[in-house]
């Protein structure tokens, strides 16, 4: 080492307790330290330093969504097909949707609007609703807000109407949630109302009366972090739904060769226990998992196992595989062909005993911004739905979405 | 009776587990999500309910709507 750099350490190591001391320099190196590093430490800074001045109103998001469903198969309950032989399930539905996330003070808004077009074989069959049930436009307007009351408690508030040409229905809803050992733990908290109101058709189209429908629904959910990488949730649903419980016009194939009604029960109340976890993987990616568990007053049973892989490819890009297992039971009194005279039947191919399979693929893309406008967000997805009594559904679905 | 007394007991345990604040950016990542999109897990939920008579129940309310989709 030459006398040089030695003279450059001891005048470094005279120098640096100094500076971090905040005593001012002098000597050979004081001219490029004397500045930040001599000045004393200030104070922490409040809120509105780190964030600027609260704003009143603020869009934080718009998003929009659309999907489509392409849906082919059969089922019993379909007119449109052979006399006592299963008809079309045949179905296509464009979906677009648009949400705006909106805060002000202690309060995030949120608007959503969702549209289904739907072209559906079964109910032309039927001409159940004059000449345009081959074509049938349904829209919601929900708005949902919730209150940050404290940095641990959230309440929220939602209501909604929806419009479809034979139906109108309403739902309300309130929810709390609220955090516990440092945001280790949220219970949340939540109950819904929905009424239906709509009209009565006989399977030959023919329209009878208005007729109503109750769904009250209440929630429990319980999420907790279990490692630096794991996330478990587990929740229960309940569901009770009184009044015409069938759209009205589905049929059943009589054992006389003829077609009759459904016939449902008035009461029903449905239970779901699902438990999930999300483990994040050491090569940048994460792995989630459900299982469900469904019962009903109807005899029905269900299980489903979920799992969705996802891989992260770079800051702004993340791919997602997914696979969805679905087992049911039948409803007690499905049947394919009843009697006259059964109390109860129907041969809703969606209340039969199946095995169901979904296998889709999501592409996400968020691209950070500066400015105005945080963040664009993409993304692509397909999923394939197939089942065991004659039922598969191609689901395409695409998202663009702002964060300002 | 005991052998669910003590898988009770085991979970609640295992709940008790706190993780520091500054030891969850794993977590943060919006892949770790349980529902990332609202508009996608309604069209999911909605798929579902319309076409499985064990979906739904939980959640949001079923039964809304004729189901027809």
């Amino acid at each position: 080492m030459s006398f040089r750099s030695l003279q450059f350490v001891a005048a470094l190591l005279t120098i640096l307790p100094r500076a971090y001391a905040g005593e001012p320099l002098s000597g050979p190196l004081s001219g490029p330290l004397s500045g930040p590093l001599a000045q004393p430490v200030p104070g922490p800074l409040s809120d509105e330093a780190v964030l600027g001045e609260p704003v009143p109103f603020h869009i934080e998001s718009v998003r929009a969504r659309y999907t489509n469903y392409d849906q082919y198969g059969h089922g019993f309950q379909s007119q449109a097909g052979p006399l006592g032989g299963p008809g079309s399930e045949r179905v296509t539905v464009e979906q677009p949707q648009i949400e705006v996330v909106a805060k002000q003070g202690k309060f995030t808004h949120r608007l959503w609007i969702p549209v289904d077009v739907v072209t559906a074989a079964s109910p032309d069959a039927v001409d159940v609703i004059s000449t345009a049930s081959y074509r049938n436009e349904a829209g919601s307007i929900d708005l949902a807000s919730t209150y940050q009351y404290d940095p641990k408690t959230a309440y929220q508030l939602r209501a909604g109407v929806h419009l479809e040409e034979e139906l109108r229905s309403w739902n309300f809803g309130l929810g709390v949630s609220r955090s516990f050992a440092d945001d280790n733990a949220v219970v949340s908290f939540s109950v819904n109302q929905v009424l239906d109101w709509f009209d009565q058709f006989t399977v030959h189209g023919v329209r009878q009366s208005r007729v109503f429908r109750s769904s009250t629904n209440g929630n429990l959910s319980l999420s907790q972090l279990l490692s630096p990488t794991t996330i478990a949730n587990v929740s229960y649903g309940v569901t009770v739904q009184t009044g015409v419980l069938g759209n009205t016009w589905n049929s059943v194939p009589l054992d006389d060769g003829t077609i009759g009604a459904e016939k449902l029960p008035r009461l029903r109340h449905r239970h779901a226990l699902a438990g999930r976890i999300a483990q994040y993987l050491p090569w940048h990616g994460a792995i989630h998992g459900l299982y469900r568990l469904y019962v009903d007053n109807w005899g029905l049973w269900g299980n489903t196992l979920e799992v969705e892989l996802y891989q992260r490819i770079a800051r702004w890009l993340y791919l997602r595989a997914n696979y969805r297992f679905h087992h049911q039971t039948g409803i007690d009194f499905f049947t394919t062909r009843a009697s006259v005279d059964a109390p109860l039947r129907s041969a809703d191919s969606d209340l039969a005993p199946f095995f169901a399979h979904t296998v889709g693929g999501l592409a996400v893309v968020d691209l950070p911004f500066r400015g105005s406008l945080n963040q664009l967000h993409l993304d692509f997805g397909y999923d394939r739905y197939f089942r065991s009594n004659d039922l598969h559904v191609n689901v395409f679905t695409c998202a663009l979405g702002f964060r300002f | 009776m005991k052998r669910v007394v003590i898988l009770v007991g085991l979970c609640l345990e295992v709940g008790c587990a706190i993780v520091p604040q500054n030891r969850r950016v794993h977590l943060a990542d919006p892949m770790m999500s349980f529902e990332t999109d609202a508009m996608e897990a309604h069209k999911k939920q909605k798929f579902y309910n319309s076409r499985e008579g064990a979906a739904g129940g939980d959640g949001a309310p079923a039964g809304g709507g004729c189901g027809c989709q």
